[in-house]
């Protein structure tokens, strides 16, 4: 029986609409993904807010993996994935291209994606090339 | 300097390599350590207690080293802090040393991967990174390729790292690897993780290496008269997390350690001879040496491709053939690069000595941490 889906950590991020959640510090506006107790950037320990990122992304970095630990399908586009709206850079998978047309700066847009077993009803995040439509 | 040197009475490894199950982790490190204790002329009683640092050898594994070495019953910890546990443990015994709890301690670096890691190394399953698939060497990729891109470097550069650390190897009885390899070779390697690839990686490995620490009173147990390589100061960082979205190279972790290693120390970066570098992927030794600012930033890839980081040249970097070539049991690694600047510092490193070493720096990453810039570092500092 599939289950109810779900983050597959709590917290990380929310289903309708599809948003990573992150925090913010209301003192120094610093965007942490994932969401931390405090702020990474003043330090502030009280006040940090749960914030909705951005699903605007830009490859900031990325590499081809073709070679993996057991039981991990190779190839695979990894990227360090830059939300310009929220100053966060945040390390995802990139589809929805060949991975030899993956380039810097290239924009992609999140995208919720099932999370190991499909009857845990658990979801990730990834990106998908190209601007939202 | 803030707390007394610790003194290198000896140092000792086996070869790292690939080894049948039946040569264990203990054996290993037994093994290391009989040739530390002999290099230092000393007995096991002689020994007050020892510092393990390994990753993957579970629970209690320095006191089964312990009881197949013969301290059994001596105090025993372990460290772990990935790919730094090594020279974690060198830290911990050199502060017991300065505060006058031990006077001659053993520290023993080992690893046993062949028989349990493979494909790879990646974060602990608890970190977001290995939610998304991330492999150790996916992360250096993205930073080579983002270096080349910031800075105009070439994939022959980088790869210059390979063939230069392999060309120092050749000279090292103890490294996995000892024959030199082409630019063509590393730039042809199947590629792991694009644009690096097989020869770009340092290899998963088994082995072990082994140092005795004294005290001035330990020096005079053994009956040392004369100097002998110190350690000055071993820097501890952990990475810090990150805010933004500026240079993915920053380095600012390897910053913070070599602040650690000369405010420890009392020597400053111009000061240093020779760098055992952790190159566990060839980019990691060029933006590595940037972070520490002992190579100007963005200039890396071009003083390797230059020969500046190669034996002779204005600051050798990894004469041992660093982890490319030696072979990267992980939890062995700082213990290794110890054994390496005693063997400098003392001027007894043969075909691959640094003429007239003074000091000597190693450096250890270990592990990432999902936002920030890295785990664990160390920065060894020696004179002789």
């Amino acid at each position: 029986m599939p289950r109810e889906p779900r983050p597959f950590r709590e917290g990380l991020l929310s289903l309708d609409p599809p948003r990573l959640l992150g925090s913010r510090c209301p003192a120094c506006t610093v965007t942490s993904f994932p969401a931390r107790d405090f702020c990474p950037g003043c330090r502030a320990a009280e006040g940090v807010e749960r914030a909705e990122l951005s699903t605007e992304g830009r490859v900031h970095s990325f590499t081809v993996v073709r070679q993996a630990p057991p039981g991990v399908e190779v190839p695979y586009v990894l990227a360090w994935v830059d939300l310009p709206a929220d100053d966060v850079r945040l390390m995802a998978q990139v589809v929805g291209t060949a991975p030899e047309e993956v380039a810097l700066d290239m924009p992609v847009q999140l995208e919720l994606t099932p999370f190991g077993d499909a009857d845990e009803g658990l979801l990730g995040f990834r990106f998908r090339a190209g601007v939202a439509a | 300097m803030t707390l007394a040197p610790a003194h290198v009475a000896g140092v000792g490894m086996v070869r790292f390599g690939k080894y049948p199950a039946d040569v264990t982790l203990e054996r290993m490190a037994a093994g290391a350590a009989r040739e530390a204790l002999a290099d230092a002329g000393a007995a096991l009683t002689a020994v007050d207690g020892l510092y393990v640092g390994h990753v993957f050898g579970g629970p209690v594994a320095g006191q089964r080293i312990a009881a197949q070495l013969g301290l059994d019953g001596a105090p025993v910890s372990n460290h772990e802090n990935y790919c730094a546990s090594g020279a974690t443990a060198i830290r911990e015994a050199w502060v017991a040393l300065a505060a006058g709890l031990h006077d001659v301690v053993l520290v023993i670096g080992v690893e046993k991967m062949t028989d349990r890691v493979a494909g790879g190394v990646r974060p602990d399953p608890g970190d977001l990174d290995a939610a998304v698939g991330y492999v150790m060497a996916a992360g250096h990729a993205m930073s080579a390729r983002r270096y080349m891109a910031d800075h105009g470097a070439t994939r022959e550069q980088i790869a210059a790292v390979a063939v230069k650390n392999h060309a120092h190897s050749v000279h090292n009885r103890y490294a996995q690897y000892q024959k030199p390899i082409s630019l063509e070779e590393v730039l042809g390697a199947r590629p792991i993780a694009e644009p690096l690839g097989l020869l770009d990686c340092s290899p998963i490995s088994d082995g072990a290496a082994a140092v005795v620490l004294c005290s001035p009173g330990g020096l005079r147990r053994l009956g040392i008269v004369g100097p002998v390589p110190r350690v000055l100061g071993v820097g501890l960082v952990s990475g810090s997390v990150l805010t933004g979205t500026g240079d993915l190279n920053a380095e600012d972790v390897s910053r913070r350690a070599g602040e650690e290693a000369w405010k420890l120390s009392g020597v400053g970066p111009d000061e240093i001879d020779l760098v055992e570098m952790h190159d566990c992927f060839t980019i990691a030794e060029i933006v590595r040496m940037e972070g520490l600012g002992l190579v100007p930033h963005g200039q890396g890839a071009a003083w390797t491709a230059d020969g500046r980081t190669a034996l002779g040249g204005r600051l050798p970097v990894n004469p041992s053939g660093g982890l490319l070539s030696r072979g990267h049991p992980v939890g062995a690694t700082g213990a290794a690069q110890v054994c390496e600047l005693t063997w400098q510092l003392r001027g007894t490193a043969g075909g691959r000595q640094v003429e007239g070493a003074r000091s000597g720096l190693a450096y250890c990453k270990g592990g990432t941490v999902n936002g920030t810039d890295g785990g664990s570092v160390t920065t060894v500092v020696m004179a002789r």
